[in-house]
């Protein structure tokens, strides 16, 4: 008896943790079936899988709405942490989740391994909805695999305290970054504007972006890769100045040390996306009234150039999905629908999707978050970054691939005091050769 | 796996006594075959595969047989090369370093003129309790200058120790592994120790010997097996570097995804999505630590070659 119970148990755990736990592989016992007709038989039972905290009230709005569906939230690592190798594993063992938070530079490899299901027919109608550079992020030979939640657009959140007591004046291009870097860590040798993230790649991929390069290309059939052009090279010789001139704090962003600096007021600004709030005002809760957002620093004056942080994070309908209709209804309604995109923005999943947003009633009024920024409408800079993002990127397979080795390559430049942009030289190698190994056309 | 050669009885009282055996060792068996046995089996199999595409990469995968092509593409990456490098010095440091502590301790707390030495050796082996990442993240903490009290008293008094840097960092991870675990080794010593006959003592004493030559004549040979048993894990347990140095990453430049065959392994399953490289380099890890325990044991079990 015994035996069977541990066999039992050792089967369950050896088919993947996540079978065990997760109600879809056995509480749904009705065949598939169109939303309309399973109302008879009970819901349809659909599993999500995402980190986005506090998204239950977003999912808990959509069964609210739809009688004849009941989404479960799987709350789960992010994915660079590990959520997606999770992902990857339940669709090769059949019992993924049915829709699954899945960032615009990650999709290509769910593409590329098969663990997407192509939603086309049932997005079409919505299409028109969202923005188009993101509808394109989530296509891959006309087929559509993703709905897209959000965007994020950068922008320059700073100390505005920090920068009065230094009397720097808010930079409006990278020039004036540099001269209110000197006048920070003049003022106050253990402050300093910002840190060097050496640790992300997606804000090191922003800044060149907004500087203009276009690290991926998608010609017909291979790719172009260009990782360290010359608009990459300016922006590694400006923080490379920022950072021999110690001027800047090298320091992983998101880390311990960096929670108690932006505390402090030791680092003065943070460039990042529209979620960085929710971190922000977690983090450094008693800095409230202290910050502002600013639009990001130009490189030449006049301009309103911006970036994004490694594009932005859709719902993708997982392979193997026994509802891919209702699982693709799900993934729309969730990101179009105005109740449902306010509840988004305020809980800080990032810049909405969709292109109509007057009616996002988180958007027009937010005292929490609001008050945080001695009343600014800090959402006026995203939308406006947002709406220049020139979304000229086509994403690869094998980006976290490259994240890993432009990490690595920064750390050991910085460590052994080698220029910033070796780390890009050699990253654009390591890139190329990834993506002929598993077989990939460059040109 | 001992219980098969354990039992060689003859067919008639094996026959009789074979299902309620079997109804002990299942849960055993089982439980080996399906998270030991098996995954291995699994990882062999996946190490000879690779996901192959074409074109811009979008079209449905291939799974293509390429025998050693990951082993030896492992080993002739001049990353994982350096990471096996590091791990060998991280051995020369970390392995005399953890044994001669837990020996000390032990000898201390075993003179029986030690001052509580239950409570000691309490304390020594406290540490153990704590998970390898929590200590870690404590330790992070006390080797970062913005969040160490130590780090800023000694900055205050002109000692700008830097525990993180590229030079420093072995030995930052060699102390927090010594804190985590030669507690540990120290009981095991220690249980060796008390299982020393006290007339022995007595005998030596008689005979003239003071604490010194206790030590080197009649304790350290007695307990040789269980240094060598704590020389073995150590080996062995610092072969699989990897909480420490993953847990330490975010917080230095001086650790890459790949500082140890380890973390290459894990950044090449977890986050490249590549399990066929990282299941081959497992396996190296494995023939290797297999390899140099082999060897440790036959330096130390050959005849004519003890060590004092």
């Amino acid at each position: 008896m015994r035996t069977t119970i541990l066999l039992g148990m050792g089967v369950c755990l050896a088919l993947g943790l996540a079978g065990c736990s997760s109600p879809d592989a056995t509480a749904t016992t009705d065949p598939p079936s169109e939303a309309a007709s399973s109302a008879a038989s009970g819901p349809v039972e659909l599993t999500f899988q995402s980190w986005v905290p506090n998204i239950d009230k977003a999912v808990d709005q959509f069964n609210a709405a739809h009688p004849g569906i009941h989404v479960t939230l799987e709350t789960i690592t992010a994915g660079p942490d590990g959520g997606y190798a999770k992902m990857f594993s339940a669709v090769k063992a059949g019992n993924a989740a049915d829709v699954a938070q899945v960032g615009y530079d990650w999709l290509p490899d769910f593409v590329r391994n098969d663990a997407a299901e192509d939603i086309s027919s049932y997005f079409k109608d919505s299409a028109s909805l969202f923005a188009d550079w993101q509808v394109a992020a989530m296509t891959f030979a006309d087929k559509v695999y993703g709905v897209p939640q959000a965007s994020s657009p950068l922008g320059l959140y700073y100390r505005s305290d920090v920068f009065a007591e230094a009397g720097a004046s808010v930079p409006t291009t990278w020039d004036e970054f540099y001269d209110a870097a000197k006048k920070i860590h003049a003022s106050n040798s253990e402050r300093y504007i910002a840190a060097f993230a050496f640790n992300q790649t997606p804000w090191l991929l922003g800044l060149s972006e907004q500087a203009g390069a276009v690290w991926f290309a998608a010609n017909t059939d291979s790719w172009t890769v260009n990782i360290d052009g010359p608009e990459t090279m300016k922006v590694a010789q400006f923080w490379q100045k920022l950072i021999d001139e110690d001027l800047v704090k090298i320091e992983a962003d998101m880390s311990s040390e960096w929670y108690a600096d932006i505390q402090s007021g030791n680092i003065a600004t943070w460039i990042c996306g529209s979620w960085g709030d929710a971190i922000i005002r977690g983090n450094a809760p008693d800095t409230a009234g202290k910050w502002a957002v600013a639009y990001m620093p130009q490189w030449q004056a006049g301009q309103k150039a911006t970036g994004t942080w490694a594009g932005g994070s859709a719902n993708v309908v997982l392979k193997g999905t026994k509802h891919p209709a209702e699982a693709a209804q799900f993934a729309i309604w969730l990101n179009s629908n105005p109740e449902s995109v306010s509840t988004l923005v305020s809980i800080g999943a990032g810049w909405p999707s969709i292109k109509d947003i007057s009616s996002i009633a988180s958007l027009q009024s937010d005292p929490t978050v609001f008050d945080f920024y001695d009343g600014q409408d800090i959402w006026d800079v995203f939308a406006e970054s947002d709406s220049n993002v020139a979304s000229r990127w086509k994403w690869p397979p094998l980006v976290p691939s490259l994240y890993s080795a432009i990490t690595d390559n920064m750390k050991s430049a910085i460590d052994s005091k080698r220029p910033l942009g070796t780390a890009f030289t050699q990253s654009q190698t390591a890139m190329v050769d990834a993506l002929k190994a598993a077989g990939i056309s460059v040109s | 796996m001992a219980f098969t050669r354990d039992t060689p009885t003859p067919g008639v009282r094996q026959r009789t006594r074979l299902s309620p055996a079997w109804g002990f060792v299942a849960p055993f068996t089982v439980m080996f075959l399906a998270f030991y046995l098996a995954p291995i089996a699994y990882a062999l199999v996946d190490s000879l595969f690779a996901t192959k595409s074409s074109g811009l990469g979008f079209g449905p995968p291939q799974r293509v047989f390429v025998f050693l092509r990951n082993y030896t593409d492992a080993l002739s990456s001049p990353a994982f090369q350096a990471s096996l490098g590091r791990l060998f010095l991280f051995c020369i440091i970390e392995v005399p370093l953890m044994v001669a502590t837990a020996t000390v301790l032990a000898l201390l707390l075993e003179t029986g003129k030690a001052l509580w030495p239950r409570f000691f050796r309490v304390v020594y082996f406290m540490p153990y309790g704590v998970p390898g990442v929590i200590a870690t993240l404590l330790w992070g903490f006390l080797y970062i200058p913005a969040t160490s009290p130590v780090l800023q008293g000694l900055k205050a008094i002109g000692i700008g120790l830097v525990p993180l840097s590229s030079t420093n960092v072995l030995f930052a991870i060699a102390n927090i592994s010594l804190w985590l675990y030669a507690g540990y080794n120290m009981i095991i010593l220690t249980a060796a120790l008390q299982s020393i006959p006290t007339e022995i003592y007595e005998a030596a004493r008689i005979d003239g010997a003071g604490e010194w030559k206790l030590i080197w004549l009649i304790k350290l040979p007695l307990i040789r097996g269980s240094i060598v048993l704590v020389t073995l894990f150590t080996v062995i347990g610092t072969l699989q570097l990897f909480v420490e140095p993953l847990v330490l990453s975010p917080l230095t430049t001086a650790i890459s995804s790949d500082f140890t065959p380890n973390m290459a392994a894990y950044a090449n399953a977890f986050t490249k999505n590549n399990s066929s490289v990282a299941a081959a380099m497992a396996v190296i890890v494995a023939i290797i630590a297999f390899a140099m325990s082999y060897i440790f044991l036959r330096i130390v079990n050959s005849k004519g070659r003890q060590a004092w």
